[in-house]
């Protein structure tokens, strides 16, 4: 029994892996411009300089890089967030998270940060955002002792209302030039000139991917309810408080680079709670692998289909992964 | 801004340790390429002191040129530059030829491997472009120079003057703008004494969205001899009543498309206005109104004047 779970875990880690290289070696070889991919090897070696190796490696590369790192990190997210509130509906930015990062970016840009700090104040600004408006739902979420996650729902909820409205406030009184850099942001866009950025998302990514995976069975045991996992030897408040850090921070980082991309957190995970169940020990590498394929997929495509011209990568993954998920959904009988 | 430049730099040679002279003059080249694009950086955003132009003119004319601004791309071909252009965005509809150029994005949004592919040696983006495009292109190691959208007809002239420097053609700019200046000064002449005429314009629609006191089409409206209503303003939005309680004698429409016509019709509710009662509410074209050279500014603000002044 337990071996064969673990070949079946082995099986769809490895056949996750597989689709993600696919997807990258798709990812480099097509765009606007036509690059026949057995050149890349003649590239690596003798190609420096030339405009086809600076697009592969430095234009194509860095943004496979990005939405690995992304596209990872929200889906886990999402994961355990959902496992955490015992709720399908749940999703990174369901907290505020987006909605704090894209005020904090807004602020940034009407009080011209990017003066003092250059490029980077838009990045600081939406993690700032983003912790800020966190620690303020954790902290009221919290009140009376031991968080309410039906409450911390709520008010994550309504926060981010609140931030939507303030940034319609701030969009109202902008000038014009200000004004398209916000909704860029808000757009969301893999494209990062900053490599040391792009670097340490992954980093950072990567390290909530592990640190999460520490808590797996404690998570397994979370999502049959706080008082079965209590029982269970769980210490609940201390891992819900670990948990909804690790999302929090991983959210926020992801957010403050991209800007705001929707669906992966909320779809991945249910595709693949579909796929391989709910475990969470494999259901976090399958999303974490999963989700790093799925953005970098849609960010493809959102440069190819309308070539030259770009579209926001949030309408791929909201179209493709809304019909994929509805599709999945009507086929098989579904329940969180 | 030239930091993550200077970081991609430094790393890109940090890696390549090994041969020693070839290294030692790549790293030479770097500093001076590197040395050349920082008092760039300086020397252009701030009109000031983009008039000593001697840094521009010790670089070789580009040939190969990329324009992400449609005024831009018109003014090049006013320089006799429209051959060295390479690349355009979809909206760089004039003059004609300039359609048959590879497209390589929109004003806010290009493709950076298209332009990369067309190896350009001046890249001409606007404040709109997407600031993490320009980034990455100057990372890249490409010429990214941006103007600023002109405020007013100086400031036209100021950044049509900028452009010929880069592009070696300075002379050819003091012949077209001391024609347009000449003709500007006609214009004036043809309404001197005429009474101002007060002049709202409409630039959108829902929300009400009009020119504020440091947009160019303010500079424009008083070269025709018009006075704008909402001159005192700061930002654009502006709400109708306050239209109806400044009563202006015209109104102008910068068509966005049929919506233009619509609007008119809008307007033909409120009787108590002026420009309502006297039936003086026009249409400009948006192209050569929000998009301008010095040539098509003189123009417009002759037809405006034509406007302003007829006769009833």
């Amino acid at each position: 029994m337990q071996s064969s779970r673990i070949s079946t875990w082995t099986g769809w880690t490895f056949s996750l892996i597989v689709i993600l290289l696919g997807v990258v070696v798709f990812s480099l070889a097509v765009g606007a411009v036509d690059l026949p991919l057995r050149k890349a090897f003649f590239l690596l070696t003798k190609g420096q300089g030339t405009p086809e190796y600076t697009i592969l490696f430095e234009v194509r590369l860095p943004r496979i890089l990005l939405g690995f790192a992304v596209g990872g990190g929200l889906a886990i997210s999402g994961v355990i967030l959902q496992g955490m509130f015992r709720n399908p509906l749940v999703e990174p930015y369901t907290l505020g998270i987006s909605g704090g990062a894209a005020l904090g970016v807004c602020m940034n840009m009407v009080a011209g940060g990017s003066r003092i700090l250059g490029p980077l104040a838009t990045p600081i600004s939406g993690f700032l955002g983003a912790v800020g408006v966190v620690f303020f739902v954790y902290v009221i979420g919290a009140r009376g002792g031991g968080i309410r996650l039906s409450r911390l729902l709520l008010i994550g909820v309504m926060v981010s209302f609140m931030a939507s409205s303030l940034i319609m406030l701030v969009m109202a009184v902008t000038k014009t030039e200000d004004l398209h850099g916000i909704i860029f942001w808000i757009m969301g866009s893999l494209e990062e000139p900053n490599s040391f950025l792009t670097r340490a998302v992954t980093f950072i990514s990567l390290g909530g991917m592990v640190l999460s995976f520490l808590f797996a069975v404690d998570l397994n045991a979370l999502s049959l309810g706080e008082e079965d996992a209590f029982h269970l030897g769980v210490e609940v408040e201390r891992t819900k408080k670990f948990l909804f850090l690790i999302a929090s921070i991983l959210t926020g980082c992801c957010v403050a680079v991209t800007g705001i991309i929707g669906f992966v957190g909320l779809v991945v995970p249910h595709v693949m709670r579909l796929l391989v169940g709910g475990d969470h020990r494999i259901l976090l590498v399958a999303s974490y692998i999963a989700g790093a394929a799925f953005l970098i997929l849609c960010d493809t495509l959102a440069r190819v289909v309308i070539a030259p011209m770009e579209l926001p990568v949030g309408v791929i993954t909201g179209l493709v992964g809304g019909g994929v998920f509805v599709y999945a959904l009507s086929r098989k009988g579904y329940s969180f | 801004m030239e930091c993550p430049f200077w970081k991609f730099l430094t790393l890109s040679w940090k890696k390549k340790e090994g041969s020693g002279k070839k290294d030692m003059l790549r790293t030479l080249f770097a500093f001076a390429f590197f040395f050349v694009s920082f008092s760039h950086a300086f020397s252009f955003p701030s009109k000031a002191q983009d008039d000593s132009g001697r840094s521009l003119e010790i670089l070789q004319a580009p040939g190969r040129i990329i324009s992400l601004i449609p005024a831009a791309t018109e003014q090049l071909y006013l320089l006799d530059a429209g051959d060295r252009i390479v690349g355009v965005t979809i909206y760089c509809q004039r003059p004609s030829q300039a359609q048959t150029k590879e497209k390589v994005g929109t004003v806010i949004d290009v493709n950076i491997e298209k332009i990369i592919e067309l190896r350009p040696d001046l890249i001409i983006a606007s404040p709109l472009t997407d600031h993490k495009q320009i980034r990455k292109l100057r990372g890249l190691g490409l010429r990214v120079e941006t103007f600023d959208a002109p405020k007013d007809f100086h400031g036209l002239c100021e950044s049509f003057l900028t452009l010929s420097r880069i592009i070696g053609k300075k002379r050819k700019a003091e012949e077209v703008l001391e024609r347009t200046k000449r003709k500007l000064e006609a214009v004036r002449e043809g309404i001197e004494g005429d009474a101002k005429a007060r002049v709202f314009v409409q630039i959108g629609a829902n929300p009400l969205f009009t020119a504020d006191e440091g947009s160019f089409i303010n500079d424009l409206i008083e070269y025709a001899g018009g006075i704008n209503i909402a001159g005192d303003v700061n930002t654009g939005i502006f709400s109708r009543e306050e239209v109806i309680k400044r009563n202006p004698d015209i109104i102008l429409i910068v068509t966005m498309g049929i919506i233009g016509e619509r609007e008119k019709e809008t307007w033909f509710r409120y009787k108590t206005i002026s420009a309502v009662k006297n039936r003086r509410i026009f249409t400009v074209d948006s192209y050569r109104v929000c998009s301008p050279t010095p040539v098509s500014f003189v123009e417009t603000a002759k037809e405006m004047a034509r406007m302003f002044h007829a006769k009833q």
